[in-house]
């Protein structure tokens, strides 16, 4: 049904996503979404829930530290999600279907190991848990060469996150929890250059990101917008 | 390969320790009692052994309008319009399509073939992919059968939902053919389409000056007593316990089937 000539955004080597788009409109689909700001996300992020405070053993402090663990983790979980339904529209629209044998078992793996990082996020979230965004990939699902390369993109992104991010949770426990989730995705980011065939190991060293940087990456993708509203309280006009 | 790397590093282990000590060589940097070293921390969770992903269940795809658009006969934007696609239902909801195809123009730009909301019944057009937002999912199939006047859901294949329902007079008929549900009302007020409406993209090809275009809905009634029968301006009704129940089960964006 689809051929692959698509414009697909330049890649090489230092591909980043805000190659893909650079109009930072994502900011608005973020509020609608959530009706904050990431940086009120943040500032607003609640402590709570039954399965956190057993997951976070210190209690909250003066500093307010594991309101910070738990929004940073609330960050982790929208980006776990934005992964997993970027694989899972893939395989739905069925471009991971047309690709070679290695190539979709790639993909498969992949998009079921996200899956599985947004259950555990979820559970260990428990009521913190934030919902999932509403999805507009803009057709890069549905170009097996657009796909390829902003999965690398995205995987790459994934270990910059988790590198800056890891080592300033408060709790130990979830540190070392982080770091398992960390080098998972350096496995993946490797994987996904291998298929897409870059270097798997770009760099001797990989620079951590901030949040904010992060954020302002997955803005500028647009792909989180705001969901179709189809339901209504007006008068129907049906034939009857 | 755990295996052959768990031996390995166990050779190396045996060769260190049978090393003969007191020789002229450098030996090993000395090793630190065990007690000395902290053990790792446990990780706070683990990740469960993830399920493989299911690329068999059959998932349909509508989008939004995004903005108002022309529907064309082929995937070129010279191709000669079908209709155009406002961004909002007479309803004042956010218009969607059904997805039914993809291809790419002589540009490599991506299109999509959607199911239109227009007369004649049935019509499909070719959209820019830029044109639509997000995809959302879903695998329910609704299944009108106007000889049996029934109604039944489907997800995955297998019925999930099935009821008696009430359809056009012969004056004006339920079309036949290949829908989907645009939107769903409720808190309306109006007895007479019972407490759920869904909008459909069917349209009736006789009250073509029905107020808001004559498009075909599944809803309610106030007169239950009627269903199941040939009863309706071309609407699907079902009793208002049905149409709660169905409203549970389907959601918009549902392909919707009248045989």
């Amino acid at each position: 049904m689809s051929g692959d000539a698509d414009p697909a955004p330049r890649v090489d080597d230092g591909l980043t996503l805000e190659e893909l788009d650079a109009d930072g409109a994502l900011l608005e689909a973020i509020d609608s979404v959530y009706g904050d700001s990431r940086a009120d996300l943040l500032r607003k992020a609640a402590f709570g829930g039954a399965a956190l405070l057993g997951v976070l053993a210190r209690p909250p402090d003066a500093t307010g530290a594991p309101k910070k663990d738990t929004a940073v983790l609330k960050f982790d979980l929208v980006f776990e999600y934005l992964q997993s339904s970027f694989y899972l529209g893939a395989v739905r629209v069925g471009t991971v279907q047309r690709m070679a044998p290695e190539k979709a078992r790639w993909a498969h793996v992949l998009g079921a190991h996200e899956l599985a990082h947004v259950a555990i996020l979820r559970k260990v979230l428990g009521r913190d848990a934030v919902k999932k965004p509403f999805f507009n990939f803009r057709g890069v699902t549905e170009s097996e060469s657009a796909f390829t390369r902003t999965a690398v993109a995205m995987e790459d992104l994934t270990v910059a996150m988790l590198a800056g991010q890891a080592p300033k949770f408060e709790n130990r426990a979830l540190v070392s929890a982080v770091f398992s989730l960390l080098t998972t995705e350096a496995r993946h980011a490797a994987w996904a250059r291998r298929i897409a065939g870059f270097t798997p190991v770009a760099n001797a060293f990989d620079e951590p990101k901030t949040l904010a940087e992060v954020d302002r990456v997955v803005r500028a993708t647009r792909f989180i917008a705001s969901r179709p509203r189809t339901r209504g309280r007006g008068k129907p006009r049906y034939s009857g | 390969m755990a295996a052959v790397c768990s031996a390995a590093l166990a050779a190396a282990a045996v060769v260190l320790a049978t090393e003969p000590r007191g020789t002229s060589s450098p030996g090993p940097a000395p090793v630190p009692p065990r007690a000395a070293l902290p053990d790792p921390v446990a990780p706070v969770f683990r990740v469960r052994t993830p399920r493989p992903l299911d690329d068999s269940i059959r998932v349909y795809h509508s989008a939004p309008v995004l903005r108002r658009v022309e529907a064309r006969t082929a995937p070129e934007p010279v191709a000669p319009p079908v209709a155009a696609l406002e961004q909002l239902t007479p309803e004042r909801t956010t218009n969607i399509v059904l997805a039914v195809g993809r291809a790419r123009d002589a540009r490599g730009r991506l299109w999509v073939r959607v199911r239109l909301p227009v007369l004649p019944n049935g019509s499909t057009g070719w959209v820019p992919r830029s044109a639509l937002g997000g995809y959302v999912e879903v695998r329910t199939r609704l299944v009108v059968n106007r000889a049996r006047l029934t109604a039944t859901l489907l997800r995955d294949g297998r019925p999930i939902f099935h009821a008696r329902v009430g359809v056009g007079v012969p004056a004006s008929p339920t079309p036949s053919g290949d829908f989907y549900v645009r939107n769903k009302l409720t808190n309306f007020d109006n007895p007479f389409y019972g407490p759920v409406a869904f909008g459909t993209s069917g349209r009736s090809p006789v009250l073509t000056d029905w107020p808001g275009g004559g498009f075909i809905g599944i809803h309610g009634t106030n007169h239950p007593e009627l269903l199941p029968g040939r009863v309706s301006h071309g609407c699907i009704r079902l009793r208002n316990e049905d149409i709660l129940d169905l409203a549970r089960l389907m959601t918009v964006g549902t392909p919707v089937t009248i045989v």
